[in-house]
């Protein structure tokens, strides 16, 4: 199943980006960055359905919370940096 | 025991609160340490208590809410962030040595005192106004007085400072939980506040609304950008280093429930009812001076004469009422209000304070005080 992934500062960030998502019935769960697209280190991330990306990305930008980074993860669990 | 000092700490709380905390301590982890369930939860209830303090307190962002050991931490990161080199510092007649102490303690920094007499805010506001002028960096007000129970213009305050350009530190140890705190309303750089006392959470808890630019306290592991050797530049990580007190988040956000639920004007007319009957009992006794004003919240002192309040302290304990005496870590406060060389007895009131107590407070003390004057 492929999923995108939101990358979010902090913890907090990330709670607060799923928690605006959710507000507006689209589920987002918390999950710490995968190492390989956390070149900081320690991140967390917001994943989403596939189907919901337009969706969640329209909510953000309204609330100013457009995130750094988005990825896309496949099926084969390889990620990839989606651009606009 | 009749508790009649929770300016210091409020001892009884709701169920929830310590139901909370210990149930933390055995299922929450390290919140931002990792990504198994117990880290999960105890990341979500820190998060909830942030996002509930910022609806509570006015900050439009629960990020901008930082968890701090106590109203002390929250005022020496704010005094740290703000107060530079040099600065001049003008702060109330009323400060508490959470805020004197640190500025006592950079001999760099010149501290002005806007000082007025007890319960007149007009004055105060105009010694604020007179005082605030153009070489002053930072202005620094309590809401409350913990001593008195002075109810600060704090409001009007926020306002000349909006209109001077000068960053504000509001210290709101003895209004939270009892009268409107807005950190947006007031467009403060910080307010500090304590969790153990009118948000009724455990000891070791505290909040710091951050609405300006922040220089951390302390440095160390904050879970994010971890091969940065720089603390990151984004809140709260920025000044919550090391692991969090989960269990006391849990109980804060047990205690900020229930002040939700019960509404702040219903607890603060509570506060301030019981105050003013035990007010009214201990205004006639002989030799008992009562400070008691219109600007006052649920809390306020008292002295006797020819008696010691530390004595009469001791004599309440030993008869089952518990308040504070002396100097309450506000000698400012008290050489403000004249009672820095004897102290005062001061009695505070919580949601949980009953009438029935306080009548039994006064006729304990009026008993103390009777026997004191016939001893002499």
């Amino acid at each position: 199943m492929v999923h995108y992934l939101f990358v979010c500062r902090s913890l907090t960030h990330a709670q607060r980006t799923a928690h605006l998502l959710e507000r507006a019935g689209i589920a987002g769960s918390v999950i710490r960055a995968p190492k390989v697209i956390s070149k900081e280190g320690c991140g967390y991330c917001v994943r989403v359905a596939e189907r919901k990306l337009t969706d969640a990305l329209m909510v953000l930008r309204r609330e100013g919370m457009a995130p750094r980074q988005v990825f896309l993860q496949s099926a084969e669990g390889v990620y990839s940096e989606v651009t606009a | 025991m009749i508790y009649l000092d929770s300016a210091a700490t409020t001892l009884e709380k709701p169920q929830s609160v310590p139901a909370a905390s210990a149930w933390a301590m055995t299922h929450m982890a390290s919140p931002g340490r990792g990504g198994h369930p117990a880290s999960a939860l105890a990341a979500d209830t820190m998060y909830r208590c942030r996002e509930l303090a910022a609806e509570i307190f006015g900050v439009g962002d629960p990020e901008r809410v930082v968890l701090t050991a106590n109203a002390t931490h929250g005022l020496n990161i704010a005094i740290h962030s703000l107060v530079r080199r040099g600065a001049t510092v003008l702060i109330s007649g009323y400060e508490h040595n959470a805020v004197t102490r640190p500025l006592f303690a950079r001999p760099d920094v010149r501290v002005k005192v806007a000082a007025g007499p007890l319960f007149d805010a007009e004055v105060v506001y105009e010694a604020f106004r007179r005082e605030l002028t153009p070489e002053v960096d930072v202005v620094i007000c309590n809401h409350v007085s913990n001593v008195f129970g002075f109810i600060q213009p704090v409001d009007r305050i926020a306002a000349l400072c909006r209109e001077r350009h000068v960053p504000l530190i509001v210290d709101a140890s003895q209004s939270a939980g009892a009268l409107p705190v807005d950190l947006t309303r007031w467009g403060a750089a910080f307010v500090a506040m304590p969790g153990h006392k009118g948000l009724y959470g455990p000891q070791g808890t505290g909040l710091l609304l951050c609405g300006a630019e922040t220089r951390p306290l302390l440095y160390g592991g904050t879970g994010s950008q971890s091969r940065l050797q720089e603390m990151p530049d984004f809140l709260p990580d920025r000044l919550e280093a090391g692991t969090q007190n989960v269990c006391g988040a849990a109980g804060l956000l047990a205690g900020m429930r229930f002040v939700k639920e019960k509404g702040i004007s219903r607890i603060h007319a509570h506060e301030t009812g019981l105050a003013r009957r035990l007010m009214d009992r201990l205004a006639g006794l002989p030799g008992v001076t009562v400070y008691r004003g219109a600007e006052q919240s649920g809390l306020f002192s008292v002295t006797v004469d020819h008696m010691d309040c530390e004595e009469i302290g001791a004599a309440l304990a030993r008869r089952g009422v518990a308040v504070r005496a002396g100097l309450h870590c506000s000698p400012l406060a008290h050489r403000t209000a004249g009672t820095e060389e004897r102290g005062t007895v001061r009695f505070s009131f919580s949601a949980f304070s009953t009438a029935r107590q306080t009548d039994r407070a006064a006729e304990i003390f009026r008993q103390i005080v009777s026997q004191g004057k016939r001893a002499r």
